[in-house]
């Protein structure tokens, strides 16, 4: 009971400036005094993590809650700027060989630990080669795969000296890789790939399970972490960039509730929110602080290319076109996702454009067209009548509507019936990854912004590929993509391995993700990443 | 002899609910590990599964998760990574329990009140009015009650909070919404068996040696009437401060009872055992 009640100070130090916020009624157009005034305002914000972060150990942190808190509190070799882009981070400089395999970064010379200690590449060399150890049970550990004899030691068929990281000395850190690998820089930005400091590791397994002993590189150190309650993180003194980062103190509530979080950013208890409630939406879409940002995922239905009818590649391709997404997203996600034509999502930066828009949309709706495919495929396997379909989705309010909502809309323009079902989500991972299902809806959310983790979805032997499809054209694109040192050339190749999905289809995009976000009108400067939630490094509180 | 007696039942009737918790916990279809729709490479898994020594065969595994059951270690947490169920239930427990006794004060003080006032005004308009408020809370659930609560007391009058936990303003709302059903149970329990008491002839000798109406009430009328209350009051107080999931996931606390729950959904194995015991242990 105690310890629920020995932060006491830091909450009446909350509660004095959420008060304190009722007050005052700044409108005042000068800008200096404006200026004058914001230098007085206290730098602190607080956000929602909606629940407890499973784990605040770069090397064991799978979801996007802890890595929202994680990201704040660490730095990798790479980090992302304010545009998302991967820019140097812990690293001052980085050197590639000739035939891209090498990595030499120098580690930056002040680049330090929270507690002060400078940061070595003998850190970053344990780092990762405790998230390749099979005895730490990294679950992302095959993000490191692109390193030479990683997956071997990974998966106990070599030593950990076979690896290719390497301290050279206290600041050179060297990387050997299997291949070039064209997006390396984005893949540095992963949490993952965070360095951990070695000697405090080694002695205290425990050190992330408690704020006390948390050390970290980054931004903010860890300063509070009452369990299923809160974390608080607070500037880090010692962060080589500090100069740069704004703001003080960041907190993050968990509320779990829709309805009690949007009351609480009501009195000003949180001062972000995001994925509100539809009614919510309904209510403040016309406000200033709502915004809609784009999420990079997409929401599909998978068809299972080995099971009748969806054996046959026009059926697959009728069903696509047969349904109305503008309908789906406007009447019931409502949360401005945009309608899906392809499988990549839109926000990746190309030489020539956003991705999305230079590779355009593969198919159109058409009823009418859909109806003499789906004719010709029944004709194809010899069918007079198409065999019963069965749609799943895991359980959950937006995916039953959804469903609801294509079974009428096939029903009307094919004239078929379709049914229904569905289970929970974890019997429901189970169930498809069996492959036991016919038409199965899913999504997926790239770790980073790049066209090669969406597409890597299909891939014939990605574990994730849950049709029975495997296409050696579509492999082979994606494997020269990885390869292809050229931006240019491996969009072009990533473009043309999407058109050979996307010929067969062996599923049906419905919908891009978005994101929604309540933000207080007294903070300027918060970054919204497409496949993350809000950065607040560079947030400023402009007033009270 | 008794006492020993009554242990080894308790050690009995906990080892035959862990053992059944464990056989029908591994006959829910899933995976612990496989939480997001991204599905990990078959060595990745096994990697974590032998972490948790879940590679091994189920009787060894039953093995292994009884011999640390008695040495009172509940093992590892799945879904908190890092952190263990010792550490979870000790985290939880004692904002669980305290908002378990604070409600369960409010419903004994308050229902004892509204049971004692309907009861003495028999059939006029204070029974009336107090069981029409019994009936409230009774039929009100609480995922109803609470955001009523926080509308009016924190969000239109600014008295309280909203949600989340750290000072003794937060744990008002949340104690008063766990406390109306229990207090709204005890209201009419105490009612039915005052009525039943006042009728008694001690009752009536009471009143023919001239005692005071109240010293009558206290002294004879509540002393009685409350047994029936008290036999309800055992489970009633296990269940309280065990935590309640729908309250703590409404006003954010702390608390035990997303557990029971949320451990279910995220096939946490050693959370599942470790709350189930944990709540056998008490009752």
């Amino acid at each position: 009971m105690r310890k629920a009640f020995s932060n006491l100070s830091a909450l009446l130090l909350l509660v004095s400036t959420i008060l304190a916020g009722c007050s005052s009624n700044q409108t005042s157009s000068d800008a200096e005094r404006k200026e004058e005034a914001t230098k007085n305002v206290k730098q602190e914000i607080t956000l929602n993590a909606l629940s407890e972060p499973p784990s605040l150990d770069p090397a064991l942190a799978t979801d996007t809650t802890s890595g929202w808190v994680i990201d704040h509190l660490f730095e990798g070799l790479y980090t992302k700027n304010k545009k998302g882009e991967p820019v140097l981070g812990a690293a001052s400089d980085v050197k590639v060989s000739d035939d891209g395999k090498t990595y030499t970064f120098t580690i930056r010379e002040d680049a330090k630990w929270s507690d002060g200690d400078p940061v070595t590449a003998q850190d970053f060399e344990y780092a990762w080669k405790r998230v390749l150890n099979p005895e730490t049970g990294s679950a992302f550990a095959f993000y490191m795969y692109y390193i030479k004899g990683a997956e071997e030691y990974n998966k106990g068929k070599a030593s950990v000296d076979e690896v290719g990281v390497k301290a050279l000395d206290d600041k050179t850190l060297q990387v050997q890789l299997d291949a070039p690998l064209s997006y390396f820089d984005k893949l540095l930005t992963m949490w993952t790939f965070y360095p951990v400091k070695k000697s405090l590791v080694e002695s205290n397994k425990k050190w992330a399970a408690e704020a006390e002993g948390y050390v970290s590189n980054g931004a903010y150190k860890l300063t509070s972490w009452k369990h299923n309650s809160e974390v608080v993180v607070e500037k880090n003194e010692h962060y080589w960039n500090k100069d740069e980062i704004n703001m003080e103190k960041v907190t993050w509530k968990m509320v779990n509730d829709a309805t009690t979080y949007y009351q609480m950013y009501k009195t000003g208890e949180l001062d972000l929110i995001q994925t509100l409630p539809t009614d919510v939406i309904a209510q403040e879409k016309d406000s200033e602080e709502f915004k809609i940002v784009p999420y990079f995922g997409t929401y599909m239905f998978m068809f299972n290319v080995e099971k009748e009818p969806f054996n046959n590649p026009k059926i697959r391709r009728a069903f696509a076109m047969a349904i109305n997404r503008k309908a789906i997203v406007n009447n019931i996600t409502k949360s401005g996702e945009t309608p899906a034509y392809a499988f990549v999502p839109y926000g990746v930066n190309t030489p020539d454009g956003d991705f999305r828009k230079v590779g355009g949309t593969y198919f159109k709706e058409n009823a009418k067209e859909a109806k003499k495919l789906l004719q010709e495929g029944m004709k194809e396997e010899g069918w007079n009548k198409l065999p019963e379909v069965t749609l799943m989705y895991n359980t959950a309010e937006n995916n039953k509507k959804v469903a609801e909502a294509v079974q009428e809309m096939i029903k009307n323009t094919l004239g078929v019936k379709i049914k229904l079902a569905n289970q929970e989500w974890k019997t429901y991972l189970e169930t498809t990854a069996q492959s036991n299902f016919q038409m199965a809806r899913m999504g997926w959310i790239g770790i980073f912004v790049d066209p090669t983790v969406i597409l890597d979805y299909y891939l014939g032997d990605s574990p994730n590929n849950r049709t029975k499809w495997v296409n050696g054209k579509f492999d082979n694109l994606m494997a020269q993509a990885k390869v292809e040192q050229d931006e240019t050339k491996r969009f072009q190749l990533l473009h043309e391995a999407e058109k050979v999905l996307m010929a067969d289809m062996p599923f049906m995009p419905v919908y891009f993700y978005s994101q929604n976000y309540l933000t207080s009108k007294k903070f300027k400067g918060i970054v919204y990443p497409i496949n993350r939630y809000p950065d607040v490094r560079w947030a400023k509180k402009i007033a009270d | 002899m008794y006492i020993v007696k009554r242990v080894l039942t308790m050690f009995l009737t906990i080892w035959i609910i862990a053992t059944l918790t464990f056989i029908i916990m591994k006959f829910i279809p899933g995976d612990p590990f496989v939480s997001d729709a991204d599905v990990l490479p078959e060595e990745v898994l096994q990697n974590i599964r032998a972490k948790y020594n879940l590679d091994k065969p189920l009787p060894v595994q039953y093995a292994l998760y009884m011999k640390n059951l008695l040495m009172f270690d509940l093992g590892p947490s799945i879904q908190s990574e890092t952190r263990d169920v010792n550490t979870l239930i000790a985290d939880g427990f004692p904002v669980s329990a305290l908002l378990g006794l604070q409600s369960l004060i409010i419903a004994l003080v308050f229902g004892l009140l509204l049971g004692i006032v309907a009861a003495l005004n028999h059939n006029r308009f204070l029974d009336y009015a107090a069981m029409f408020l019994a009936i409230i809370g009774i039929s009100v659930p609480s995922f109803i009650l609470a955001p009523l609560l926080i509308k009016y007391f924190a969000v239109e009058w600014k008295l309280l909070p909203v949600a989340s936990w750290g000072t003794w303003a937060h744990s008002v709302l949340p104690s008063v919404a766990l406390a109306t059903t229990p207090m709204a149970v005890i209201a009419r329990f105490i009612r039915s068996s005052m009525l039943e008491v006042m009728k008694q002839n001690y009752i009536k000798t009471a009143e023919a040696k001239g005692l005071s109406p109240i010293a009558i009430v206290v002294k004879h009328g509540i002393r009685n009437a409350i047994l029936p209350v008290i036999t309800f009051i055992g489970p009633l107080f296990v269940v309280l401060i065990t935590g309640t999931f729908v309250i703590e996931k409404i006003f954010a606390i702390p608390g035990l009872g997303k557990y029971f729950v949320d451990s279910i959904f995220n096939r946490d194995y050693p959370v599942i055992l470790g709350t189930t015991v944990f709540l056998v242990l008490f009752l």
